[in-house]
């Protein structure tokens, strides 16, 4: 995995004197290619299929001077949608780089540590025994928040801990998987097809609200990240010397999951438990630049590209049922990293 | 990261003192297992006094009274194999991948016997729980195959990519047994049953017709525990210890498909037992990989069959299926267990 060329070409941007920020030029190819495929993406997205916008009308209707059809597309059928989904992508992928960091695990993201598990738990109560009560994506969040608090409260030293993290996250995480399953096993079969179909995370009808909550978790987390990019890189040459640079390497640990958690929890609200994108983001982020290092940047790029075709794919695909994105993404994720993987095993690059 | 893998030198007296430690936690594993035998063979949705059950197994009893408690005859040997292959399954994964995360949905197993049912049920119009293993069988024999061959086990980074290999394939698969079960009701309906996980309505032949797996498998595990051992020294210390890490890491997930495997064929995906009894084996008995299959053989197996009685007992006359059970009862002791593990990271 760690490609690092000898004497790596890196430049610098800097801001004023003060400022220097360390940048690998492939990371800034890569993560111009990847704006570019999402906005590819999203000209596909809105001009795409019967009610589609034609390209050479695309300009314009963005502009505003949209008629009454294509405004309606637009503003309420595909644009919040897809802004949604570009949003929910980059918060996903961003919360997976930060967990799999300091976790130092492949597999890590909220997920495993029972935060879409106790969404599904959530809206499975919701959904079935408070019908009318509450709306199920308040049960879904009420329910990842409550499964992180029970991880919080187990392991006794909070989220500093990654060790303990993942264990407790596993007990929390069977329980709720086990009582959705149960759940979903003893209603009648129609609702439980339309419970199973929210677990899986869906796009379907989102409105602006939606698009405008993403974004402001966005807006308020990004910058805290920022804030601690540095001392997660420098976690990542070991805790010792971590220290030793003064970098504090378990509250560093502790605010990474939080903010983490908070993206997760953010993209739950708005799509439901989405899967698959917090996990593969950060690894195909990696596996494109061949570089160490926590890749926050281009991993919420990969994960914003990739709902954005997950979504893509589930509004135009000719399969006549309409399926929920989280099924695509599992799909289109899983297929990715997959051909990623197999490419690097014929180079022998490992 | 890996919890509790790293080895420790031992000296003679510790190692004494251990000995004796470990014998009586043996012994009182197994004198759970009997207890939780027996308890299998009693309890049941059908209320059946204790005198009646040792009438039964005296031979001296009613027919009515003999066919109740015989018919939990094989749903206990489901428990007992199934609880082993999924422990010992279990053990070997987190061993040799030093994920502690590691369980038997890992290498796509679970994946790959879902995909198996559902296309079965689909498209082939397989019905019955006869066809149901068999094409689990298939389906998680050949995703385990392609999880191994996308990650080709090889050096210390290639375990990372067995992991992300074992998450691609589950994602993929996953997606289409999704696919599937939400555009056709039937399959739907079938599936949400065995997805959960139960040990009730299997017969003797299911029995069969995946015991050749787990005992290969279960063979595997036992002749590769030692050389399983060294690898947790690092691969240049196996190497000059004259092991052949690739070839006993290979062996090694190998006998944890064929284990998985078997469990998940016959009694569905219960995922609680193998990813915790290896943490709850290694938090008694520490990390001699020889030690933790002996105990992960007889944890496994008597965690599953007590978390199958209370299933039978707690909604009578309806039963709650083991899966359930396992997360329910396993979850809480596991919560309770975090704060007492050690290290920082």
């Amino acid at each position: 995995m760690t490609r690092t060329r000898a004497a790596s070409p890196r430049g610098f941007v800097t801001i004023g004197r003060a400022v220097a920020i360390p940048v690998a030029r492939v990371s800034v190819v890569v993560a111009v290619v990847t704006v570019v495929l999402i906005v590819a993406t999203a000209v596909a997205t809105l001009s795409l299929g019967r009610l589609g916008i034609p390209v050479a009308d695309l300009p314009g209707a963005l502009t505003g001077g949209a008629d009454g059809k294509q405004a309606f597309v637009l503003e309420r059928l595909r644009g919040p949608r897809l802004v949604v989904a570009v949003g929910t992508g980059a918060a996903l992928g961003l919360s997976g780089a930060l967990f799999q960091t300091v976790t130092r695990n492949p597999l890590g993201s909220p997920d495993v540590i029972g935060l879409a598990a106790g969404a599904g738990a959530g809206a499975a109560v919701v959904a079935l025994f408070l019908p009318g009560v509450l709306p199920v994506p308040a049960g879904a969040l009420a329910g990842g928040a409550a499964a992180m608090a029970l991880v919080y409260l187990s392991t006794g030293t909070g989220f500093r801990n990654p060790g303990r993290l993942i264990v407790a996250g596993i007990g929390v995480f069977s329980i709720a998987t086990a009582f959705t399953q149960y759940v979903v096993y003893a209603v009648e079969r129609d609702k439980a097809a339309v419970l199973t179909a929210y677990i899986n995370g869906s796009l379907a009808a989102r409105s602006w609200s939606h698009a405008v909550t993403i974004w402001v978790v966005l807006l308020v987390v990004v910058p805290l990240v920022a804030l601690i990019a540095g001392r997660l890189r420098i976690g990542e040459m070991g805790d010792e010397l971590a220290g030793v640079l003064g970098a504090g390497p378990r509250s560093t640990r502790a605010w990474a999951v939080t903010l983490s958690i908070v993206l997760s929890a953010g993209a739950v609200s708005v799509a439901g438990p989405v899967a698959f994108i917090a996990l593969t983001a950060p690894q195909i982020a990696k596996r494109i630049t061949g570089r160490p290092g926590p890749h926050l940047t281009l991993a919420a790029l990969v994960g914003a590209l990739l709902l954005a075709l997950a979504d893509l794919a589930a509004q135009q695909s000719p399969v006549p049922v309409n399926l929920p994105v989280g099924i695509y993404t599992l799909a289109v994720g899983g297929l990715y990293l997959g051909y990623l993987l197999t490419r690097e095993w014929r180079k022998g690059s490992l | 990261m890996a919890i509790g893998t790293p080895p420790r030198p031992s000296e003679a007296g510790a190692k004494r003192a251990g000995l004796a430690r470990r014998s009586s936690f043996l012994l009182l594993g197994l004198v759970v297992l009997g207890l939780a035998v027996l308890a299998s063979i009693a309890f049941g949705s059908h209320p059946t006094s204790l005198s009646e059950v040792v009438a039964v197994l005296n031979g001296t009893a009613d027919s009515d009274i003999t066919t109740v408690v015989e018919s939990r005859y094989p749903r206990t040997a489901l428990g007992l194999l199934a609880g082993l292959c999924l422990a010992v399954a279990g053990t070997l994964m987190q061993g040799v991948t030093r994920n502690p995360l590691a369980d038997p949905g890992l290498l796509g197993i679970t994946a790959g016997a879902s995909a198996g049912i559902v296309t079965a049920t689909a498209f082939l119009g397989a019905t019955g729980q006869w066809a149901a293993v068999w094409w689990a069988l298939a389906g998680a024999l050949v995703a385990g195959v392609v999880v191994h061959v996308i990650g080709a086990v090889g050096s210390g980074s290639g375990l990372v990519r067995l992991v992300l290999a074992g998450a691609v394939v589950s994602a993929v698969l996953g997606a289409y047994v999704q696919a599937v079960a939400l555009s056709k009701p039937q399959v739907f309906d079938s599936y949400r049953y065995w997805v959960v996980g139960a040990l009730g309505g299997r017969d003797v032949g299911v029995l069969m017709s995946v015991l050749p797996a787990a005992a290969a498998g279960l063979v595997l595990a036992v002749l590769l525990s030692s050389g399983l051992n060294t690898l947790a020294l690092g691969d240049e210390s196996a190497s000059a210890l004259g092991a052949n890490p690739a070839l006993t890491r290979s062996g090694g997930l190998l006998a944890a498909v064929l284990l998985s495997t078997a469990a998940t064929a016959a009694v569905g995906p219960i995922a609680f037992v193998g990813l915790a009894v290896p943490h709850m084996v290694r938090a008694l008995v520490g990390i001699d990989f020889r030690v933790q299959i002996v105990f992960s053989a007889v944890i496994g197996p008597a965690l599953l069959l007590l978390a199958d009685v209370v299933g039978r007992l707690v909604l009578r006359p309806q039963e709650l299926m083991v899966g359930v059970v396992t997360a329910f009862i396993g979850a809480p002791a596991l919560l309770l267990a975090v704060r007492r593990m050690k290290g920082t990271s």
